[in-house]
Formats: structure tokens, C-alpha cells, sequence
């Protein structure tokens, strides 16, 4: 596979080819510029590679993590009639999680050098954490769906392993690798936090919880997309997943506003301006945030309406939302990477530590 | 001259959690002619390939960045301030408003590239300089945005991460790394840190009783070393804003905020089981 990276040729030909707006637009030092002197509005730091893989990656991987932790809770508390749940949160989990690795492991610049961050673990390398929870975490993973298999007889025919399988201590194994759910869908936000780009470094106590609560909210979403779409669920297990659907997205609201007005003016640049900010206002807050609670809270005003259409399209709303969120979350980071005012305004912040 | 230099800790000035021994650069910008001699000694000794030669339009700076292949780079600056984009008609007694500085990786006391690295490819040598190892390198990127002066870079030809070594290679054999060997004007000087930076005290002394009052350190505790980085042992003196040369003023090492993300995601975790549980408990 070959990888594209942004500073070749072309792209030093490109970025040479502005004119002196467009210049003093990226921070650039014009004679007549009245902004912070720069250097030719060359970026101070560099921007990771990171793009579609990473993006599909912290998307697939957070729904695997955060639809584990719903299937075990449901497990634990859901009672008879959280069947479903769980059967569609471990089959999601496994599903959601088999492309991960690969998407990793295409995005190193040597992927056949994977395996050399497994020899090592770094408490404060993110990169490291992640890669430890990911592989821990793979483990709860199949061997609960491998257990849910087992429950609906798909594994009959291979007595031995269907018997032990079974005779597993589910609720368990489902608590402990819970904990790895909740890793695997929130370290990814503290792996770009722990970086020197502004517009990710600023929000360094959010960006965990808001990929775990966005996390959460398309797990539920979901599960509640297959449930809607499968025969013969039953209204009071719809209504419970809505109830969650809706907590996620108000959570995940909240966390974005928070954000938001944590960056100020400059090192939010990229989520007013451009078509970054077209997508991060109708797409992750309109579509994905705003439409989907409007459904849902019509279900609940007329909760006889065409409850599963209606929850269908909500879950599926919220997904494409979930996944613009992190699309804007990454580009934004790589824009503000870009703009030496942005770290210049994040480095000015404070005095030094006495 | 542009006289207004960050707000300076005094008490910070001139320190720098480096080891005593431990070896670095100090970069006198104040005697830099803009020769480059620095940069091609570097490509020559490192086997570095040429860059794409383009007319940037950025005065005589043809390599703009510090990148996978250039790892010394002499940024030009003409400052024009006050002007009204005319050839300033009185010129200072000084370097005719014309600024010089070859940048270089600082080989960080506590440096983020090294911090985030989840192969180990990026050790701290005995001369306590910061190496990437090509053999264990796997490209990740994760050093890339992880250096607060945005110094390493993936490589479009290998795809792994490169940086300057401080010239390991002829150290381990008591040479003097290329540029600073290279360099005509002892801009660059190489050397043990304690030493580099009492003569870097001096000298800023000096500079401010022949009148240019603007000069400083950059790259102690007080400014480019702070916050949890603790110094660089490539250090500079610098005489006109740090923005002005493209540094950041007051940086911080990211991985100091490892610890907190954590805890606020584990709070986060807590929140969202709890509101999970009480949404899917069974009736
Ligand atoms: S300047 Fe950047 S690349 Fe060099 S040691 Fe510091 S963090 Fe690492
Ligand atoms: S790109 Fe190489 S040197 Fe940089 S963090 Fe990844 S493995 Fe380490």
C-alpha cells in the first residue's frame, strides 16, 4: 500500500501558489498584517497523517467498545427481556471490531512492523495504551459473542467447545471486559488530546468523555437500528434503547457546547469556517444531535405512531452524525495544526510553571 | 527592533533541567549570516536527499520547514515592521532588520516525540540527545504531532519517522556534529549544556550593553522549555519574538496531560454506565 503524505511537492507547489489574502487568511506575516508576526504563515508544528482510516477506525472501533459495555449491562440488569440487547450488542461489538486492526495496521507507514508495539507499554503513550486495550479487549470481545453463539445453538455440532462455552461465567467475563469497552472507545479522544495540536490539546479533559458519549450513543443507536429492522422485538425493548438514545445524544450536546467555548475564537476556526464548518453545524449538530431528538421525542408524545420506523431513522441519523462528528474532530485538529496563530494563541495561554 | 519579548519568569532564566554532561547546541542567531552552510553540511554528512527546489517567495528561504529530509533550516527573516511595506529608510545598527536563525530539533529534556512513541524506536542516547531508530520504527505518526515545535516528519519515500540525531554517529566516535563543524561564524555551537549555557548568558550580556536590548535565551525553563518540557538542550538567543522565528513561546509537553484526560474519561465512564444501567434495568 502506498501512503500519500501532505508534504510532498504538489502540495508545497499548492500552498506556494496563495496569494498574499489567502496567506494573511493562514496567519501569514504580510507587510500591512496587523495579526501576530509569523513566519510566512508556515505551520509551527506538523499535522499527523491521520485521515480516512483513522477516522472509519475511531468510528467502528468506539460503536465495538461502547456496544460490549451495553450488551453487559444488559446482561447484568436488563433482566429476561434484555435478551435481545445483549445478542445484538455482542454480535455488533465482534462486528464493528474485526475491521479495526486492520485499519490500524494499513495506516502505519510500515505495517509490517505492527507488531513491534507489542513488545512494550508506554502509560503515557496513548498510542501504546490503545494498542494494549485494543488487543485485550479483542479477547472479552470474541470469546462473549463466541458465548452468544453458543447460547443460540449456533455451535451445537462442536459439543465440547458449545458445553464449555456455556458452562463460561458470561455476567463476569462481560464486567471485566466492559472495562476495556470503555477504553477502547475512550482513548482514542485522549490519544489526539495528548498531542501539541491545538484545537485537540485545548480540550484535553473533554476529548475522552465526548468519544466515549458519542461512543455510546452509536452503539445504542445501533442496536436499536438492528432491533427496528429485526421481527418481533418487542415495544418495551424500543423504548428502553430510545430512552438511552436520547440521554447519549443530550450528553453528547452538552460536552460539544462545552467544548466549543473552551477553544475561543481563534483555535476554533475550523468548526465556524469552510465547508468543515458547514459539515460540524448541519451535519454532527443538525443531523446527528438535533433531528434525531426531535423524533424521539415525538415518539414519546405519540408513542403509538410508527414507533420502529420512527427509531429506526433516528438510530440511523445519529450514525451518520457519529461518524461526521469524528470526521470534523480529526480535520479540524489537522486544520488547527496548520495555522500557526492557533498555536501561537494555545502556547501564549499561559506563563510558565514556576 | 521589535522590543517586546515574552513576559520572562526571571527566576527561570538560564536554567534547564539538562543533566550535567549532557550535550547540545547553542545557536547564537546574532551571528548567523544565513549561509547555509549548516544545512548542506547536514544533507551531506546524513546522506539526506536534495529537496524540491522552488522559488518560495519567502526571502532566501528555499526549504521552509524542518521536514523528513531537512533537519537544519535557516529561516530569513526581513522585517519590514513599521514600514508601510517600504525598504525601512533608517536602519537599526543591527543585522539591517534582517533576522537569521537555523532551527533544528531541540533533543527536548522531556521531549513529546519521545514520550509518545509506543514502539520505543525513540530512545535517549548517553549524550542524553533524542534518536528515532530506524530499525524499530513503524511509521505510526504518532511522533509527528506530538512534538511541540513540529520537528520529526513520516518520510515519503521510507514512511518512517525522521529527525535530526544530533549526528550520534560522529559523537559516538568524539566528532563534532556536521553543522556546527560546518558553520563559519560559531553561530552554532556544540558542546556540554552547563558550559553552553553560562556562555549563552554571557553573551546576551554582552549583547545588551552593546545596545541591542532585545536579545534572550530561548529554550531554558523561562522561554521554549517550559512546562513540563524543562529545557532544550538545543537552546538559541534570539533577539525579536519567538512567533517571529516560528516558536512557539510558552510550549508544554503533552503528555503531562495524560494523567488528567484519564480521569476525566474514567468519570466519564462511571456517568455513562450509571445512565446506561437505569435505562436498560428490567422492569
Ligand atoms: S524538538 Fe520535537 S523532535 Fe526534537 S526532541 Fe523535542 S519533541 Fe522530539
Ligand atoms: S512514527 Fe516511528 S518514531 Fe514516530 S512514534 Fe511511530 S514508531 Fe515511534
Amino acid at each position: 500500500m502506498t501512503t500519500r503524505y501532505e508534504r510532498t511537492w504538489d502540495n508545497r507547489r499548492k500552498q506556494s501558489k496563495q496569494t498574499p489574502a489567502d496567506e494573511s487568511a493562514n496567519g501569514a506575516r504580510s507587510v500591512t498584517d496587523q495579526t501576530r508576526a509569523s513566519y510566512y504563515g508556515v505551520p509551527v508544528i506538523h499535522k499527523p497523517h491521520w485521515k480516512w482510516l483513522i477516522i472509519v477506525y475511531f468510528f467502528v472501533g468506539g460503536i465495538s467498545g461502547a456496544s460490549y459495555v451495553l450488551a453487559s449491562i444488559a446482561h447484568l440488569v436488563g433482566g429476561k427481556d434484555a435478551g435481545r440487547i445483549v445478542r445484538a450488542g455482542r454480535y455488533l461489538s465482534l462486528a464493528a471490531l474485526l475491521p479495526s486492526p486492520i485499519l490500524l495496521i494499513l495506516d502505519l507507514g510500515r505495517p509490517e512492523r505492527f507488531h513491534h508495539m507489542l513488545y512494550i507499554l508506554k502509560l503515557r503513550s496513548t498510542m501504546s495504551v490503545g494498542t494494549w486495550i485494543l488487543t485485550i479487549f479483542s479477547g472479552f470481545c470474541g470469546l462473549s459473542a463466541l458465548i452468544q453463539a453458543a447460547e443460540d445453538g449456533l455451535l451445537s455440532r462442536i459439543g465440547f467447545a458449545n458445553r464449555l462455552l456455556l458452562a463460561l461465567p458470561a455476567k463476569a467475563i462481560g464486567a471485566i471486559g466492559s472495562l476495556f469497552g470503555f477504553g477502547m472507545s475512550g482513548y482514542t479522544g485522549i490519544l489526539i488530546a495528548a498531542t501539541a495540536v491545538p484545537f485537540w490539546a485545548k480540550n484535553y479533559r473533554l476529548m475522552g468523555p465526548l468519544f466515549l458519549t458519542s461512543a455510546l450513543s452509536n452503539a445504542s443507536a445501533a442496536i436499536t437500528l438492528t432491533l427496528s429492522l429485526a421481527r418481533g422485538t418487542s415495544h418495551s425493548t424500543l423504548q428502553r434503547l430510545e430512552h438511552l438514545d436520547m440521554l447519549a445524544a443530550i450528553g453528547e450536546l452538552t460536552l460539544l457546547i462545552m467544548a466549543r467555548r473552551n477553544l475561543g475564537p481563534v483555535i476554533a476556526r475550523p468548526l465556524r469556517e469552510g465547508s468543515l464548518g458547514n459539515i460540524y453545524r448541519w451535519g454532527v449538530l443538525g443531523v446527528g444531535i438535533t433531528a434525531p431528538l426531535a423524533l424521539l421525542s415525538l415518539t414519546r408524545l405519540k408513542p403509538h405512531a410508527a414507533p420502529r420506523l420512527l427509531a429506526g431513522i433516528s438510530a440511523a441519523l445519529t450514525l451518520i452524525g457519529g461518524f461526521l462528528f469524528r470526521y470534523v474532530f480529526v480535520m479540524a485538529g489537522r486544520a488547527s495544526a496548520d495555522d500557526p496563530q492557533a498555536t501561537y494563541e494555545f502556547t501564549r495561554r499561559e506563563r510558565p510553571l514556576g | 527592533m521589535n522590543a517586546a519579548i515574552p513576559l520572562i519568569d526571571s527566576d527561570l532564566v538560564g536554567t534547564t533541567g539538562a543533566r550535567h554532561g549532557a550535550m547540545g547546541y547553542l545557536t547564537d542567531t546574532t551571528l548567523c549570516i544565513g549561509c547555509k552552510a549548516c544545512e548542506v553540511a547536514c544533507k551531506q554528512w546524513n546522506q539526506l536527499p536534495m529537496d524540491n527546489l522552488e522559488w518560495t517567495g519567502y526571502s532566501y528561504d528555499n526549504t521552509k520547514d524542518l521536514s523528513a529530509t531537512t533537519w537544519r533550516h535557516v529561516a530569513f527573516i526581513e522585517q519590514l515592521d513599521g514600514t508601510n511595506g517600504h525598504s525601512p529608510g533608517v536602519m537599526p545598527p543591527f543585522q539591517s532588520n534582517w533576522l537569521m536563525m537555523s532551527d533544528i530539533c531541540k533533543h527536548c529534556v522531556k521531549a513529546g516525540c519521545l514520550e509518545a512513541c509506543p514502539t520505543g524506536a525513540i530512545i535517549r542516547t548517553e549524550f542524553d540527545t533524542v534518536v528515532i531508530q530506524q530499525d524499530i520504527c513503524n511509521g505510526c505518526g504518532y511522533c509527528v504531532p506530538s512534538c511541540p515545535f513540529g520537528v520529526p516528519d513520516l518520510s515519503a519515500s521510507d514512511h518512517k519517522a525522521h529527525k535530526c540525531t544530533l549526528c550520534y554517529d560522529r559523537m559516538v566516535d568524539d566528532l563534532e556534529p556536521a553543522c556546527s563543524k560546518a558553520c563559519p561564524t560559531d553561530s552554532i555551537q556544540f558542546g556540554p549544556i552547563d558550559e553552553l549555557m553560562q556562555r549563552a548568558e554571557r553573551r546576551v550580556a554582552e549583547l545588551h550593553q552593546r545596545g541591542v536590548k532585545s536579545a534572550y535565551i530561548y529554550g531554558d525553563r523561562a522561554v521554549g522549555g517550559t512546562q513540563g518540557i524543562d529545557g532544550l538542550n538545543c537552546f538559541f538567543i534570539l533577539t525579536a519574538e519567538p512567533e517571529v522565528y516560528n516558536l512557539p513561546a510558552y510550549p508544554e509537553l503533552p503528555q503531562d496531560k495524560v494523567g488528567s484526560a484519564w480521569l476525566a474519561t474514567l468519570g466519564a465512564a462511571f456517568a455513562i454506565g450509571a445512565v446506561a444501567v437505569a435505562a436498560l434495568r428490567g422492569r
